[in-house]
């Protein structure tokens, strides 16, 4: 009986087994092949397209690295990627921002769902109406002149949020950290809700203040979500396009960012190998980006987490 | 049994195809094309168009054509961001007729049914060489705009400006009465819009030289085409116009918020004086408001040796994707013949008319003992070049360039760059190109 029953157990298992592969193959085939078509085919040939003079329609043949000798002997296309740094101090705002609110939002205030709610929303709203909205605010005499207006701050004295290259990127990188702080500030507060509360009372017991707190405990404990948030606003500052296409009308008035340039030579000139080769060195310095960030987190950091875990341990052994 | 039933299969669907090919006859060409006959043809098409602005009216010329051709379905993609969005399109079997977006002269064939030989369709039609390539037409244009300015005549007469200015200096002259004798923007630039600016381009060929061949063949082989002609003509007095008249004040204050829906009731109120602008713009000014009785068009400033000029050209061109069935192709045909003769819309948009036997609207009033000059094709061979030169030295002259425009204002208004150094600087770009591409400069 249970000699019988074996081999049939074992077979019917495997039966089931087979299944489970065949589902999971089944189940896997289209995004794989979804993601293969529209990632990683169009990804291969633009490499081979950054080699190659060509349009959208002809091919002028191949010219090595011609392409990407240009990005970087081309002064403008160097002061594109500059343009950057505006976002990226833009980013450290953003960040700070994001932090200190959240930080404010788990500390038991009232009201702070709806709060979160409140700086949460401008990241649902579309980037291009998030545009027209800003280019409206910015207006010379529109929104934000009004609002300087009524607290005694003369037009006169107000610069052309849009027009004065002196100012103009300043106000593209506000509505890039106007949308995505509340962003930002979500992450950051689940992840510090999932700090262990009792470290919070073992430091208080300590006499340790908020600050302490803060530096402590809050900052080591988001620590992985702090990295990704640095990291997505480091690549979207590198590749920052909607606020200078849309309210700087495609990147006029020196707003032209390094993605705008892409855009402009491929559609504007027709020059798709050209634009593939800046393509590919707008991702090859994010990459570079990204891989040091996360080593000056690995190394410089270190010590911090060392700390932070020892002070902990002896909190605890204290408590 | 499988395999005879997949034998049986393969050979229905050749028998199918071959009898489909057979079906294929060849097309009419354009001018043999009698609109009425084949009224029982079954066909759905697409129409790809940039005129998002006018969705009833095309709709309604739809609707006309269905009268006499009950079983064709026209639906049409109307899109905002046209330029670029049809010179993506273009290579795939997605549309059945679209407005011919930048293409190259020797890559219309592979995208479009042939028309008829550009020199028969001429003695009929406007404007055929805009897509001709060895002697064949693949566009039917939409209708003629005329390269002038559009301006409120209210406005002008308020100012004191009695006369049409007929060179620069009288049109900044004019200008400055604006400024000084009225509150309206003398000069509105529409520098936000993007396209508004590159509009520009298309006044240095026919307008500013009044040669028919600058535009397609003499710019392409000029040595330093930007350079002073000193006599206030050519592609250097057309853009001086624009960097003085920035340079004095007199277009709007804060020209990066720039609205170009709401200029277009404010020029037509008397907030504006003049826009440079084709003249399929008259149309939509003078409907934007209360006040289209003021609104005027009148040639762009430039005299040469005496006598004034006015580009003239093919708007948008309709062109028939030869990837789709016979069925779609000779039914488009019978829409575009629609178009050219029966629906008037060349005239209703107050453009040039295409079908030579047609009426020149009211607007050209302003026009006369001015000639039009409709840019003649560029020489055998040379169909791309233009195109090509464009593209080397990022110039994108009358083709999308409108960042180089924008320079100019920005540069003007900042006062960091003197005019004659961006003309240089054109130069160069241009010159570069020509040498990169072996251009014979004549």
């Amino acid at each position: 009986m249970t000699n019988a029953a074996a081999p049939d157990l074992r077979q019917r298992r495997k039966k089931i087994n087979g299944q489970k592969v065949l589902l999971i193959v089944t189940f896997s085939v289209i995004p794989l092949f979804l993601l293969a078509l529209f990632t990683y085919v169009p990804f291969f040939r633009m490499i081979r397209f950054s080699f190659y003079n060509m349009s959208y329609t002809k091919n002028k043949g191949f010219v090595g690295l011609d392409n990407y000798v240009k990005i970087f002997t081309r002064e403008e296309y160097v002061s594109a990627m500059l343009l950057s740094l505006y976002y990226m101090a833009g980013a450290a705002i953003q960040l700070s921002l994001a932090l200190f609110f959240a930080t404010l939002l788990t500390s038991g205030l009232k009201g702070s769902g709806l709060f979160k709610g409140i700086m949460f929303f401008p990241f649902l709203v579309n980037g291009i109406a998030i545009g027209y909205m800003f280019k409206f605010f910015f207006t010379r005499g529109f929104v934000l002149d009004t609002v300087l207006q009524s607290l005694g701050i003369s037009l006169e004295s107000l610069p052309y949020w849009l027009r004065d290259q002196s100012v103009n990127n300043w106000s593209l990188v506000f509505t890039s950290v106007w949308k995505y702080c509340g962003q930002n500030m979500v992450l950051f507060v689940g992840a510090i809700a999932s700090i262990d509360p009792t470290l919070y009372e073992a430091a208080t017991i300590d006499g340790a203040n908020k600050w302490q707190q803060f530096k402590a405990i809050i900052l080591p404990g988001i620590k992985t979500v702090f990295m990704l948030n640095l990291i997505l606003s480091i690549t979207g500052s590198l590749s920052a396009f909607e606020p200078a296409y849309v309210v700087g009308s495609m990147g006029a008035n020196g707003t032209a960012t390094f993605f705008i340039k892409i855009h402009q030579m491929a559609h504007v000139h027709n020059k798709v190998g050209m634009a593939c080769a800046m393509a590919m060195v707008l991702m090859i310095l994010i990459l570079v980006f990204t891989v040091a960030q996360r080593l000056f987190f690995r190394y410089v950091m270190k010590d911090s987490e060392n700390t932070f875990n020892g002070k902990a341990n002896r909190a605890k052994a204290l408590w | 049994m499988k395999k005879i039933l997949s034998l049986v299969l393969a050979l229905c669907l050749t028998l199918g195809m071959a009898s489909f090919a057979a079906a294929e006859e060849a097309l009419p060409t354009f001018d043999q094309l009698v609109y009425g006959e084949n009224a029982d043809i079954t066909a759905s098409i697409l129409f790809a168009y940039h005129r998002t602005d006018i969705p009833e009216k095309l709709n309604g010329y739809v609707d006309e054509f269905r009268k006499t051709y009950p079983n064709v379905t026209i639906e049409y993609d109307l899109i905002t961001d046209y330029a670029e969005n049809a010179l993506n399109r273009v290579k795939t079997a997605d549309w059945t007729i679209m407005g011919i977006p930048a293409v190259d002269k020797d890559e219309l064939s592979g995208f479009f049914v042939p028309l008829g030989a550009t020199d028969v369709l001429s003695e009929k039609y406007a404007f055929m060489d805009a897509w001709n390539f060895d002697g064949v037409t693949y566009g039917m244009p939409s209708t003629g705009n005329a390269q002038g300015i559009v301006y409120n005549k209210a406005v002008f007469a308020k100012a004191g400006v009695t006369e049409i200015p007929k060179t620069p200096d009288e049109f900044i002259a004019a200008l400055k009465a604006i400024k000084a004798n009225t509150d309206a923007i003398p000069l509105y630039t529409n520098y936000a819009a993007n396209w508004t600016m590159g509009a520009w381009d298309a006044y240095i060929g026919g307008s500013a030289t009044g040669d028919a061949n600058y535009m397609n063949n003499v710019l392409l082989h000029k040595a330093n085409p930007f350079s002073d002609n000193g006599d206030g003509t050519g592609p250097y007095a057309v853009y001086k116009i624009l960097y003085d008249a920035v340079k004095e004040g007199l277009i709007e204050e804060d020209y990066t918020t720039t609205d170009w829906e709401g200029c277009k009731g404010m020029i037509n109120n008397g907030q504006i004086g003049c826009m440079v602008l084709g003249s399929w713009a008259f149309t939509q000014m003078r409907d934007a408001g209360e006040h289209g009785d003021d609104i005027g068009y009148m040639s762009f400033p430039i005299t040469v040796n005496g006598k004034q000029y006015a580009s003239a050209g093919a708007d948008y061109s309709f062109g028939v994707n030869v990837k789709a069935t016979y069925e779609q192709k000779l039914a488009s045909l019978y829409y575009i013949k629609f178009l050219t003769e029966q629906s008037g819309f060349a005239y209703s948009e107050g453009g040039l008319p295409i079908d030579k036997t047609g009426e020149y609207p009211a607007l050209y009033e302003a026009f006369n003992g001015i000639e039009f000059v409709a840019d003649a094709p560029a020489a055998e061979g040379e169909e791309a070049l233009f195109n090509e030169l464009n593209a080397e030295s990022e110039l994108a002259i009358n083709a999308g360039g409108n960042t180089k425009i924008q320079k100019i204002i920005e540069h003007a208004f900042n006062g960091d760059k003197e005019f004659d150094d961006i003309m240089a600087e054109w130069n160069e770009a241009w010159t570069a190109a020509q040498e990169a591409l072996n251009v014979e400069i004549r």
